[in-house]
């Protein structure tokens, strides 16, 4: 029977049906401007700041260290260019070349401008080596910039021992977690890491809304001016019934969900690479993202074969060149070491709270049969 | 993303699949070739690519045996590029795939830690730099043997030849012998008394005593033992014909054309090491006390040094083979010759291990190859670019779709698409047929191709213009960013008739 399985939840996420009723009553009879000093205003600063408390919360952050932003892309932006623009001195940034495209197109950007990027290497699980981070930091070094979990392979990093290495040599420590967020353990207790990057709508949140950690005392540079909203980091009009959503989409997240995710995400991959030959897992078995899977299909070409499962109702994202503008294969995998051939044959999966075992043995059954047949008309294997 | 037309063709293509003896075959994306020289491992021979036959068996990259199912040969002018590492050199066209692991650039992969830990790949002759590691497969079949026949009969006037054992014991002290006659021993053929012999350097008693201890626990048959002060040399004669005759038969003739026997080759590894044991102390040589220690094997037989990789590769030794070319040296004609050096360090352990002498390395040597499981991943070292004008071969392989050089892996297709073509003898093309590596757009609209192909006579097959085939799937609806996908069928059929024209010239 033809179901529908959304699992591209990497891409983004359905919003839960009760952040949204949550919303609601923000854009109607709760409209006030946080800013303003009447009681509507108030009444929106109220909620805006116990939004805030919530998030900083759930990362044992204090709630000043926050600051709301408009999602995961401009608080890449602003942490990195905030960072750099106000440190005259260094002129060094350090990352890995598995980045999202906000951080990776952020560096580029600033070495036109005459900033010096060291791109780090990634192991073929997506791991970065960090001697070679260690060895790469310089007196000139400004910042490291370093996902925690990647959006394509769902390689973790070490954040703790990345951290423990800026801390060392004295250098900001920026982190991408916009995919990890709510799904692997943040403590900032713990972790000695200076700027976070986080997303609503990857955690059944809206979109067009997202926020920066950054730590007590360290300056940023805001990128363009305006009031004194967020402190005047990020300056316009909050997005109240946003930040809201986003707040409320923070309070939902159960470590049971994970679990959930996890467990499913282990039966699909055992699945997959049981019932259809020639299968490569991309990215680490252990530590990864707890709902992601990124598999490559020998033979096959991504786009096409995503396109079978969407026309049986099944969303999943490839790393195809042929579904990008550019028609190149995914930096990621290419980074990984995989062929051209076989960066085109992968397939990213991502799960949700609400995915179940049901659409998982849907998936399963559609991808046998249509691995099948497109291996058949495969000039690469017939 | 797709209209409609596209994907009522994608989901239901009616043209996808192949034909089994089709009048002719284009292939676009990855002209992948090799020239005719090349040399391809089959079983148990290796012989040159435009030799093979459909249904002969060659290695495929997992060391296995398959069956080829369909070779190829086209002309092509343009640049080829060379290939070398240690086990030899390949030429091939740019596209071909070699399987390969691809070092980013990164200082950090110049130590082979790092480096193991990437993923092996098939990559592009052309995308492969000096420094990155090639596959090259162990043979995995083991088939061990406790027995041979002497399945030579007796001759009907012999009457003075040994009472000699009908079945002869596969074991180290045969296998030892091998090795010794492999590279020590000869036959004399004259008539009513053809003998084998085994010349040995007048010092080297303990193998001379080895030869006529197995001979006698073997065949029962004393050997005579001449020694020859003015040449060096001892020589160990075995006095039967019959034997004669088994070992002409089991090894070959003559130092150019002696050959390991096929089974040999798949014996457990712990019985090979005797194997090997017998061929170094014929013609190999150790010399530990140098600089660079190492060893050394040398013969002027191509087909036996190729033999001999296999077995050292099978112990996890890395062997380095050079051809040297014929010389005089000192007034003596030296004929062409292949040496095998064995200088890597780990490498030299196990072979002084096999040969049951002590080496104890004094430095560590830097390790650029090395082994796991089932492949030697070795550097390449050299490229060169050559500009070819004649015949190139290729092979499809069942299965795998791989096979192996002396000194490489290839794939034997990497190309996105192929078309299958049967023409009647009007020109019509009665029926076609596609195999695509390609996105949506490809597949559909390669069906698209071969329904306007399909009853069309060859000319007219020619004239069709991709826009044609873009109208068929809803012309201006197929998004610019798909245009692209859907010109590789045409080229794919422009090729195919091409090769059909040049087939019936």
């Amino acid at each position: 029977m033809r179901r529908f399985v959304y699992m591209d939840n990497g891409a983004t996420t359905m919003a839960d049906p009760e952040v949204v009723k949550t919303m609601l009553p923000y854009f109607t009879e709760k409209f006030g401007n946080a800013s303003s000093v009447h009681g509507k205003g108030q009444e929106a600063k109220r909620v805006l700041e116990e939004s805030r408390e919530t998030v900083a919360k759930s990362i044992r952050a204090k709630p000043g260290e926050i600051i709301f932003t408009s999602g995961g892309t401009e608080s890449d932006n602003l942490a990195i260019k905030g960072v750099v623009y106000n440190n005259k001195e260094k002129n060094h940034i350090i990352t890995s070349n598995i980045e999202h495209h906000a951080v990776l197109n952020t560096c580029k950007e600033l070495e036109k401008e005459g900033f010096k990027v060291t791109y780090l290497d990634v192991d073929k699980e997506g791991f970065i080596d960090l001697e070679q981070l260690e060895k790469s930091i310089t007196h000139k070094t400004a910042l490291v910039s370093i996902m925690q979990g990647n959006n394509e392979i769902g390689t973790i990093q070490d954040i703790e021992k990345i951290g423990k290495i800026c801390k060392k040599n004295n250098v900001l420590f920026h982190s991408d977690t916009v995919q990890s967020f709510t799904k692997t353990p943040l403590d900032l207790k713990r972790v000695n890491v200076d700027l976070l990057s986080f997303s609503a709508h990857k955690i059944h949140g809206p979109k067009g809304v997202g926020a920066l950690f950054v730590r007590e005392g360290i300056k940023i540079k805001p990128l363009y001016q305006g009031g004194a909203h967020e402190r005047s980091i990020r300056p316009g009009t909050e997005n109240i019934s946003g930040i809201v959503g986003f707040a409320k989409a923070v309070s939902l997240c159960k470590s049971g969900h994970v679990e959930h995710m996890k467990k499913l995400r282990d039966y699909f991959i055992d699945s997959v690479l049981r019932d259809i030959d020639n299968v490569l897992l991309n990215g680490p078995r252990k530590e990864r993202l707890c709902n992601n899977a990124n598999l490559c299909f020998r033979h096959v070409e991504g786009e096409g074969l995503g396109a079978y499962l969407d026309v049986n109702g099944i969303c999943v994202s490839s790393g195809s060149a042929c579904s990008s503008l550019e028609l190149k294969p995914s930096h990621v995998l290419t980074a990984i070491g995989l062929s051209k051939e076989l960066a085109n044959g992968s397939l990213r999966f991502t799960l949700s709270k609400f995915t179940t075992k049901e659409d998982i043995d849907y998936v399963l059954e559609n991808l046998v049969k249509h691995v099948g047949k497109l291996r058949k008309i495969s000039p690469l294997r017939s | 993303m797709y209209n409609k037309k596209v994907m009522k063709r994608f989901l239901k293509p009616k043209y996808a699949g192949k034909i089994k003896d089709p009048d002719a075959v284009g292939e676009v994306g990855n002209p992948n070739c090799l020239l005719p020289t090349e040399k391809i491992h089959t079983n148990p021979n290796i012989m040159k690519i435009s030799g093979l036959e459909v249904n002969e068996k060659v290695l495929d990259y997992k060391g296995e045996y398959r069956r080829i199912i369909n070779r190829f040969s086209r002309n092509y002018d343009g640049k080829i590029i060379k290939l070398k590492n240690k086990l030899g050199v390949i030429s091939l066209t740019s596209e071909h795939l070699v399987y390969a692991v691809k070092l980013p650039k990164h200082d950090k992969y110049f130590r082979t830690k790092n480096k193991k830990k990437l993923i092996p790949s098939w990559y592009h002759a052309e995308d492969l730099k000096k420094r990155d590691v090639i596959l090259y497969p162990i043979i995995q079949k083991d088939e061990d043997l406790n027995f041979i026949d002497l399945d030579v009969p007796k001759k009907k006037y012999d009457f003075k030849s040994y009472n000699l054992p009908e079945k002869i014991p596969v074991n180290g002290d045969f296998l030892r012998l091998s090795g010794y006659f492999l590279a020590e021993g000869s036959i004399r053929e004259r008539k009513c008394n053809n003998i084998i012999t085994f010349s040995f350097n007048i010092n080297e008693k303990e193998f001379v005593n080895d030869v006529v201890n197995i001979s006698k626990k073997l065949f029962g048959i004393i050997p005579t033992v001449k020694h020859i002060e003015k040449r060096k040399t001892s020589i160990v004669t075995i006095n039967s014909a019959r034997l004669a005759r088994f070992f002409k038969r089991l090894f070959n003739k003559g130092a150019g054309n002696k050959s390991i026997p096929q089974f040999m080759l798949f014996l457990p590894i712990s019985k090979q090491k005797e194997l090997i044991k017998g061929l170094w102390r014929g013609d190999g040589y150790v010399s530990l006390n140098r600089s660079n220690p190492r060893a050394g094997y040398s013969t002027i037989s191509y087909y036996l040094t190729q033999q001999i990789k296999i077995l050292l590769l099978r112990q996890k030794v890395i062997p380095s083979i050079y051809e040297e070319n014929e010389k005089v040296v000192k007034g003596v004609k030296h004929q062409k010759s292949y040496r095998i050096h064995v200088g890597q360090r780990d490498s030299l352990l196990r072979l002084c291990s096999i040969l049951g002498m002590e080496y104890i390395p004094k430095s560590f040597a830097s390790v650029d190859s090395w082994f796991d499981e089932s492949y030697l991943y070795t550097p390449i070292t050299g490229i060169e670019k050559i500009d070819y004008s004649g015949k190139v071969h290729n092979l499809e392989v069942e299965n795998t779709h791989s096979f192996v050089s002396e000194a490489f892996t290839l794939h034997n297709c990497g190309d996105l698409m192929r078309i299958y073509l049967k023409v009647d003898k009007k020109g019509v093309i009665k029926k076609i047929r596609f195999n695509t590596f390609g996105c949506g757009m490809a597949i559909a609209a390669s069906d698209a191709m071969c329904e306007l192909v399909e009853g069309k006579t060859i000319d007219e097959a020619l004239k069709i213009k991709s826009k044609d085939i873009l109208d068929l799937m809803g012309g201006r609806d197929v998004p610019v960013l798909k245009v692209h996908c859907s010109v590789l069928g045409e080229s794919a059929l422009k090729e195919a008739i091409k090769n059909y024209k040049n087939k019936k010239k």
